[in-house]
């Protein structure tokens, strides 16, 4: 099973992915197809040239109006909550260059991302470097978004309270639209690993990962009830720190030739969400290049300061939570639970070429589902009992 | 204090792994495809783009790539 194929530069690597997502819990739906491609070429061996695209293409309906049981209850017979069609195609071309100089790498990668009423340009840096014989490895990484969102133009004498939703994309760039408005959104993240084989069936990695948020962090489509007769845009802070620190073990547990993955990261924020997840996954050898997986994953979160499921009153929980408002359920708090299979087919031939072209190529299908369970979130005081969330993964890879 | 701790504990770690040692002839088993952390990297780049989207949470996957109006 660990017997190498002859070693051969890899000149050009092409990769393809196809992700699938869909949900449908209580009031709303949402399909997601992300198609990509990504192609490398190492023409020298210091130096790797990349270049890629992916797409979102979304379609559904999602929660536009935000009630909660307090005001349904002011309101019986009436459906305070309402929904949205949401169809959305996002773009998101790229490009890397990745240097390398005896054990240290450094990559510089590019990344532009275009829909209807978001733009961004991301920057990406990195550097890795080996030490203690290769046992060891540590990479720095450092991204900045320079972000556009747009929203609706507000009245200028109107505050927070009053202002309302975005109704469509229509006019949020190119056009001057006078009742379109551009918001930033800055983003800075960081990331330091460590990496370690400590014997040769045994490996582990320390991560830490922080990100600055700072500008328009609201949906502006989501409208949130505060009052009788008072429906105001959602309002997050302009303002976000986000710390995460996460460890990952690997085994490979020869007398049954399985490897066992296992990682764990704890969250926190200044928004005050705390999180934390574990993680397991085991793969082995169906029998020569072929591999199969099962994983398993749990979640759970608090919810943000601001949350709240009604900000019209009611009994704590419920009730307003000072200058901001989110209808967002992923602010709330929850747990999840997932499961997933993967199968991966690596073919690599040992003399000639396949197709007399290709080095090697490798096919590979996952299906993972993942249920949610929201503690607080309802709609008008309707639980979300049927939030489940398939997602369906196919990927190849061929080198030159 | 409790950073200055877990920095000290992380500080020594690093510190005992410059005393391990994989021989290059061992290194078969952590070559394989099988063990990178990532399981599959394009297999899970698909899940985490997923994940991210429905989760207050954030990191160890690392941070490149753009972002998005995924709200």
């Amino acid at each position: 099973m660990f017997a190498a194929a002859p070693a051969r530069a890899q000149v050009a690597v092409v990769d393809t992915a196809h992700t699938f997502y869909h949900e449908s819990p209580t009031r709303s739906n949402m399909t997601v197809y992300t198609p990509g491609v990504d192609i490398a070429v190492t023409p020298v061996p210091w130096i790797t040239i990349k270049g890629g695209y992916e797409a979102d293409i979304v379609s559904g309906a999602s929660v536009s109006v935000k009630a909660g049981p307090a005001y349904q209850a002011v309101n019986p017979g009436a459906d305070v909550i309402s929904t949205a069609s949401v169809n959305d195609l996002r773009h998101s071309p790229h490009g890397a260059v990745i240097l390398r100089k005896g054990d240290v790498t450094y990559t510089g990668q590019y990344t532009y991302g275009t829909e209807n009423d978001y733009k961004s340009h991301s920057i990406f840096i990195a550097a890795k470097t080996e030490a203690y014989e290769h046992n060891t490895q540590f990479e720095l990484s450092y991204a900045r978004n320079f972000d556009l969102v747009c929203d609706r133009t507000q009245a200028v004498n109107d505050r927070a309270p009053r202002f309302r939703a975005l109704e469509d994309s229509n006019g949020c760039f190119g056009t001057s639209n006078p009742l379109r408005t551009r918001h930033t959104l800055s983003i800075d993240g960081l990331q330091a690993a460590w990496t370690q084989a400590w014997t040769p069936e045994f490996a582990t990695q320390l991560a830490y990962t922080a990100q600055l948020l700072e500008g328009f962090q609201s949906n502006p489509y989501r409208s949130v009830i505060l009052a009788q007769g008072l429906k105001a845009q959602e309002h997050h802070p302009e303002n976000r720190a986000r710390q995460s620190v996460s460890a990952r073990a690997n085994l490979y547990i020869r007398p049954i030739k399985l490897a066992v993955r296992i990682g764990a990261r704890v969250y926190r924020d200044t928004w005050d969400i705390t999180s934390g997840t574990g993680d397991i996954e085991a793969e082995r050898y169906l029998f020569e290049g072929l591999r199969v997986a099962a994983r398993g994953r749990y979640y759970k979160q608090g919810g943000a300061s601001f949350w709240s499921d009604d900000y019209t009153g009611g009994d704590p929980p419920l009730g307003p939570k000072g200058q901001y408002w989110t209808g967002d359920r992923e602010l709330s708090p929850f747990s999840s639970i997932a499961f997933g299979l993967r199968l991966t087919y690596n073919l690599q031939p040992t003399q000639g070429r396949l197709l007399g072209l290709m080095t090697g190529f490798k096919v590979g299908a996952a299906a993972d589902i993942i249920q949610f369970d929201y503690d607080e979130y309802t709609l008008a005081g309707t639980p979300i009992t049927n939030a489940r969330a398939f997602i369906f993964g196919l990927n190849a890879s061929a080198s030159f | 204090m409790r950073t200055t701790t877990f920095l000290s504990l992380i500080g020594m770690l690093v510190f005992v792994a410059s005393c391990v040692t994989v021989r290059p002839q061992q290194r078969a088993v952590p070559a394989d495809p099988i063990m990178p952390f990532a399981g599959d990297p394009p297999a899970a780049a698909q899940l985490r783009h997923a994940i991210d989207n429905r989760e207050g949470s954030y990191g160890g996957g690392g941070v490149s790539g753009g972002g998005c109006g995924c709200n």
